[in-house]
């Protein structure tokens, strides 16, 4: 039987009182309401560029908008989306990809080759597997409306993967018109052939995003996997509703007033979960991977041995319960840089993260590396609670260690700001900062940047080991899965005797949704296909 | 009286312009870099550095004031650094909301705490003041994000009278609109009849303690005629300047107020631009604010005018 709520009574004798009073009469539900899904990201949706920016938010939301040519399924294969059949040549080195029939833009205009084609271009530039690519590239050209071809000087063997990844920038695939945009400004023409429409007239930054049904999307025939398959729209809008503050989203879920909820805080779950309309599960079974960086060019951290004493002497559990509290479930340890349950995870030289930690070791090694007191700035945002948790940790650990510390405690647009300085941190740089990595970006070198070792090119904290980037160029070359993961061991052990930077452990979140909501699955981002939402 | 209004509104210019220079100078020296955060964490070092540059952040200070004070000057708040859009839009697109949350914020804030400082006056020094005015202590010490917990907690997870969050415009529907406001209207407006309250008492009863209330009650005036219509109206000129001082307050008060219940005001597009450095869009909602402030403060002068025969510019 359905019932009916206080308020709806309520809001019906209210609402009953002001029409008859005034002109303005409430509409009974906003439009499509049955089909209209509420859904509260896990940041601002605050431009819409998924090649201009990094940011997950706008690759989740551009999951939606913008198809890519293949995409990853769960089992992190890349499959074909919207290419229906590729040849490469028997020398490895030219690619013929073939679009799929049908294939339309949200303007009605057919989806054609020199589209991918301009799209890869533009995403080649802002990409590091693109930029591989282009390093080697003869020739990437049209050759009628539904095929282009790829011609490169050498094998590139990770090709299918480059173009399928959900690793930040993914290769999606826009109008030819709007992807000769520079690739260092953005777009602000949101035209995709994805299985929604962006409603650019409802988007409010900072407050809502709102994408409607494309009518005229042929989803694959396959079953939808992550990326990959039938991407079929049960919903005829989805509504992103901004909500920075927890508290606020935790109650409107209760409420009903929103219906998924991406990424609550650890501390709301027990909340959620006695609440018997709501349903809470592990978002991403990949998770994701804690992180500290240490400055390689200014002592103390520019010496290996001051670095391994850090490494020595941290306890992983303590950061992962700074993270999420007393759930086991939602962390474990993680002697190396890569996703556990994937399948080049190895813990290859990570034996000094396991087993009891040694301070006095830890501390001798310090010495040993000539570290004479100075103050060791570690710059910590507060706003993020991964990174404060983890700062916290981190500036307890240095001081038993003996260090000198100078615990900056600022906000993250500070800490994106101050990380790239490389002046010496007495004079606006630093030596130590932490952030987070997703686990679906560590399944395997070619998304990590952070473990790149190639010095000034390197992501911050500019390390440099050829050893390191020996490894990283081997694992491009290779040929078959028993290589890879051969190499990923060597390449393993040599980041971690290096300290290209510290893994603070492996740890999971939760996503929550109303029960009348079916077809949320785990994984990397969220996906709204194949996802209903029956009458409360 | 025109020549003085003309006369204060040619003085914002300077105030404004003041204001202008501060703003910019201080986001200039401030920490911080949108590039970084519009590149995103996967973002090389290389590339942060290519879109600082296409943003015209790598230019010097002077170029980018002056650029800056040349669209002011025609009337353009600049664009975006993050979404593209127009300042003058992403404020348009928010202000319904905050001057509505203004709106029904000030007249339930007036309503219940003039009414509340006359009581306490009358009944000086009774039960019933110090009640009252340990309610005003209460609101001026309670932050609003925790009255607004509570609230929503009570009113809309316990009760269900009332939403938790959100903004409905009111072109949807006069309910809608007053529905998604009470909640803060009430939580933001605790401070706000605290000190309307306690300005309205002390007012007051400086007011009732003069020689023509003893006369008026001498006459057999009625004890709501002499509080109301003579005595308010003499009491009013202080009470008219602390809620044009109370508007700053209000707009400190509507950034956690929004945050708290989800309505897509000012406040927020302050705090999310400030979060992500998005220096045009703080310059033009500081400029904005302190333009409403002034504004607000011209008003006042005029209301005492008409409040005060006796005030003449």
């Amino acid at each position: 039987m359905k019932t009916v709520s206080r308020r709806t009574v309520l809001k019906a004798a209210a609402g009953g009182a002001l029409a008859a009073s005034t002109r303005l009469a409430a509409p009974a539900l906003a439009q499509g309401a049955g089909r209209t899904l509420r859904f509260v990201p896990q940041a601002n949706l605050a431009n819409f560029d998924p090649i201009w920016t990094t940011q997950y938010v706008v690759r989740n939301a551009s999951a939606l908008v913008w198809d890519m040519l293949y995409g990853v399924d769960d089992k992190l294969t890349p499959q074909r989306q919207m290419v229906e059949a590729e040849e490469v040549s028997s020398d490895g080195l030219t690619w013929t990809f073939r679009l799929r029939p049908g294939l339309k833009w949200h303007d009605g205009e057919p989806v054609l080759a020199k589209d991918a084609v301009a799209s890869l271009a533009r995403w080649c530039v802002r990409d590091s597997m693109g930029q591989m690519i282009v390093a080697i590239q003869n020739e990437l050209t049209a050759v009628d409306d539904r095929t282009f071809r790829w011609v490169l000087k050498k094998p590139y063997p990770k090709m299918l993967f480059a173009l399928a990844k959900s690793a930040t920038p993914s290769a999606f695939m826009m109008p030819e018109r709007i992807a000769k945009t520079d690739p260092f400004k953005q777009i602000t023409e949101y035209v995709g052939s994805g299985p929604m429409k962006f409603v650019q007239s409802d988007w409010v930054p900072g407050a809502k995003a709102a994408f409607e049904k494309f009518a005229d999307y042929v989803p694959r025939q396959e079953p939808a996997s992550w990326l990959a398959g039938g991407k079929v729209m049960l919903l005829d809008r989805v509504e992103w509703v901004i909500m920075p503050d927890p508290g606020t989203a935790s109650a409107a879920l209760q409420n009903g007033e929103v219906d998924w909820w991406e990424n609550p805080i650890s501390d709301l779950v027990p909340v959620l979960k006695a609440n018997r309309n709501v349903a809470v599960d592990i978002a991403d079974p990949l998770g994701n991977i804690g992180s500290f960086r240490m400055n390689h060019l200014y002592p103390p951290f520019n010496d290996v041995r001051a670095r391994r004493a850090v490494l020595m002497a941290m306890s992983q559990e303590d950061y992962m319960r700074a993270i999420v509290g007393d759930d086991d479930k939602l962390w474990k340890p993680l002697p190396g840089y890569f996703t556990p349950g994937t399948s080049l995870y190895t813990e290859e030289g990570g034996e000094i993260l396991k087993g009891p930690r040694n301070l006095d070791a830890a501390k001798r090694l310090v010495a040993e590396s000539g570290y004479s007191g100075e103050p060791v700035s570690c710059i910590v945002a507060q706003d993020q609670p991964i990174t404060k948790a983890q700062g916290d940790v981190t500036a307890d650990l240095l001081k038993r260690m003996g260090f000198n510390v100078d615990f900056v405690a600022t906000d993250w647009g500070t800490v994106g700001a101050r990380r790239a300085i490389k002046t010496p941190p007495g004079q606006g740089g630093w030596h130590m900062f932490h952030t987070w990595h997703a686990g679906s970006d560590c399944i395997n070198p070619a998304p990590q940047i952070q473990l790149r070792a190639n010095g000034d090119k390197a992501w911050y904290g500019w390390p440099k080991s050829d050893a390191v980037e020996a490894e990283i160029n081997n694992w491009f070359d290779a040929k078959n899965l028993d290589e890879e993961k051969a190499v990923i061991r060597r390449l393993n052990k040599a980041a971690l005797d290096f300290v290209v930077y510290a893994p603070t452990g492996f740890f999971l979140g939760y996503q929550a949704w109303r029960k009348n909501v079916s077809g949320i699955v785990k994984g990397p981002l969220p996906f709204f296909w194949n996802v209903n939402k029956a009458s409360a | 009286m025109l020549a003085y209004v003309i006369r204060r509104v040619l003085a914002t210019i300077p105030v404004m312009a003041v204001v202008a220079l501060f703003v910019f100078s201080l986001l200039y020296i401030a920490p911080g870099d949108p590039a970084a955060v519009i590149a995103g964490d996967q973002a090389t070092p290389a590339d942060v550095e290519r879109i600082r540059q296409s943003l015209g952040l790598d230019r010097p200070f002077l170029v980018q004031f002056g650029d800056w004070v040349w669209n002011i000057a025609h009337a353009n708040l600049g664009t975006s650094m993050f979404t593209g859009i127009p300042v003058t839009k992403m404020i348009a697109q928010r202000i319904e909301p905050t001057l509505s949350l203004m709106a029904v914020t000030l007249v339930f804030a007036i309503s219940v705490a003039v009414p509340l400082g006359v009581v306490a006056a009358w009944r000086a020094g009774s039960l019933l003041d110090r009640a009252i005015m340990a309610f005003a202590v209460f609101g001026f010490s309670v932050p609003v994000f925790v009255v607004g917990y509570l609230l929503a907690y009570v009113f809309a997870l316990e009760l269900e009278w009332l939403p938790v969050q959100g903004y409905t415009p009111i072109s949807e529907g006069l309910w809608p609109w007053f529905e998604n406001l009470i909640l803060p209207a009430i939580a933001l407006g605790c401070v706000y009849i605290a000190l309307i309250a306690r300005i309205t008492r002390a007012a007051m009863l400086e007011v009732l303690a003069q020689d023509y209330i003893r006369t008026a009650r001498a006459k057999g005036l009625g004890q709501s005629g002499i509080l109301f219509i003579h005595a308010l109206k003499n009491a009013s000129v202080p009470i008219v300047t602390v809620i044009g001082i109370g508007i700053a307050l209000l707009i400190g008060g509507a950034v956690v107020t929004e945050s708290v219940f989800v309505i897509p005001g000012l406040g927020r597009l302050t705090i999310d631009a400030i979060l992500r450095r998005d220096y045009p869009v703080i310059q033009g909602v500081v400029v904005l604010f302190s333009f409403v402030y002034v504004l607000v403060n011209l008003l006042v002068d005029l209301v005492y005018t008409f409040l005060d025969p006796r005030i003449r510019y």
